[in-house]
């Protein structure tokens, strides 16, 4: 694990200053069991960018938390059809979606918070996914977050999905690109994408919990509005974990 | 096998809130008698022994664990349930781990 670690350090610093395409291309070649994470909004360009380099290897996966808007799951669809691939939707599991919705009712979140909701609806279902593969994509960006999330790196090992004893590669491409240039590329190369961005949705996520935003807003305003932003305490300071 | 567990001292001189919660719980399940070595990572000290293991295996979180087995590469934890259900061979509730997973990783939300 060492070594692996390592060298992911190294290719991040290698990988960092080139583009989403290479970084895409790169992970293809290096990964046969290789999925990309789609949440049904702009991270459309990552299938789009994938289906460009070697269609053959394009594998999709959507977490559907049971609470999307219509127009993602329709969204879903037309891309399905669009680039002719398959999208394995993963769902969560029933049994602990209803024991929560027994017992605190279908929109708990808006009183406890959506973190309880999140990991069985989302959390539960990725890291089922991700035990069946090596290495994964997101469309994961450093402005999608304000304040402390600000070095998202390139690739990642990612601890906390790993298999007991083996490590998985996190591929975050879109890390260094900003919100205008993801929709430079959509636009310019005529890549569907949800209808709710022409609603004024920037970010996209379960119907109850995603709302418009007004000019100058931030995109996570448009998420969990109703809960005031947290620090993320226990990160090493990465001044200091630097050399 | 030797087990290290990397807490972190955070600039104002405190326990990281999560590394409490941790010691708190590993001490209510009589766990920390399995830990061979605690070490601290102060964040005011790049040279603090817990900083050099974090630089060393590229960890970013705390608390960590650092699992050693002789002939192996060394494993590095920071899901404290991961942790308790693969090392330590104990029964985790599966929310627990999940909630953990989402509180140390923010952005996994926006998927």
């Amino acid at each position: 694990m060492t070594a692996n670690l390592l060298n992911t350090l190294d290719l991040d610093r290698e990988l960092s200053d080139q583009s989403p395409q290479e970084i895409i291309a790169y992970a293809l070649e290096q990964f046969d069991n290789i999925a990309i994470s789609f949440s049904g909004a702009e991270d459309v360009v990552l299938i789009d960018m994938a289906h460009r380099i070697n269609p053959e290897k394009v594998q999709v996966f959507s977490l559907d938390t049971g609470r999307l808007h219509a127009e993602t799951y329709r969204f879903i669809e037309k891309v399905r059809e669009h680039y002719g691939i398959q999208i394995d939707v993963v769902f969560p599991d029933a049994y602990a979606v209803n024991n929560m919705v027994r017992e605190k009712g279908l929109f708990s979140f808006y009183r406890d918070g959506h973190k309880e909701c999140c990991s069985i609806r989302k959390i539960g279902p990725l890291r089922r996914k991700l035990l069946t593969v090596d290495a994964w994509i997101t469309g994961q960006r450093r402005d999608q977050s304000p304040g402390t999330r600000t070095a998202i790196p390139v690739i990642q090992d990612d601890k906390a999905f790993a298999r007991p004893d083996d490590t998985l590669t996190k591929f975050n491409p879109l890390a260094n690109w900003s919100s205008n240039q993801v929709w430079e590329y959509i636009r310019s190369n005529n890549v569907p994408y949800n209808e709710l961005h022409d609603r004024g949705y920037i970010s996209i996520g379960c119907e109850p919990c995603t709302r418009a935003t007004g000019p100058g807003q931030h995109e996570r305003e448009g998420r969990w509005w109703w809960e005031e932003a947290t620090m993320k305490e226990c990160g090493l300071h990465s001044v200091n974990t630097q050399k | 096998m030797k087990i290290t567990l990397v807490k972190k001292i955070k600039l104002d001189g405190s326990l990281c809130r999560k590394c409490e919660d941790v010691q708190q719980k590993m001490e209510a399940a009589d766990q920390m008698s399995l830990i061979d070595e605690v070490l601290l990572a102060d964040e005011r000290d790049a040279s603090s022994p817990g900083m050099v293991l974090a630089r060393r295996y590229n960890v970013d979180q705390a608390p960590f664990f650092v699992v050693e087995r002789e002939g192996l590469q060394p494993e590095i934890y920071t899901v404290y349930f991961k942790f308790v259900k693969e090392v330590l061979n104990q029964k985790t509730r599966e929310e627990d781990e999940l909630k953990e997973i989402l509180n140390d990783n923010p952005d996994l939300d926006f998927l």
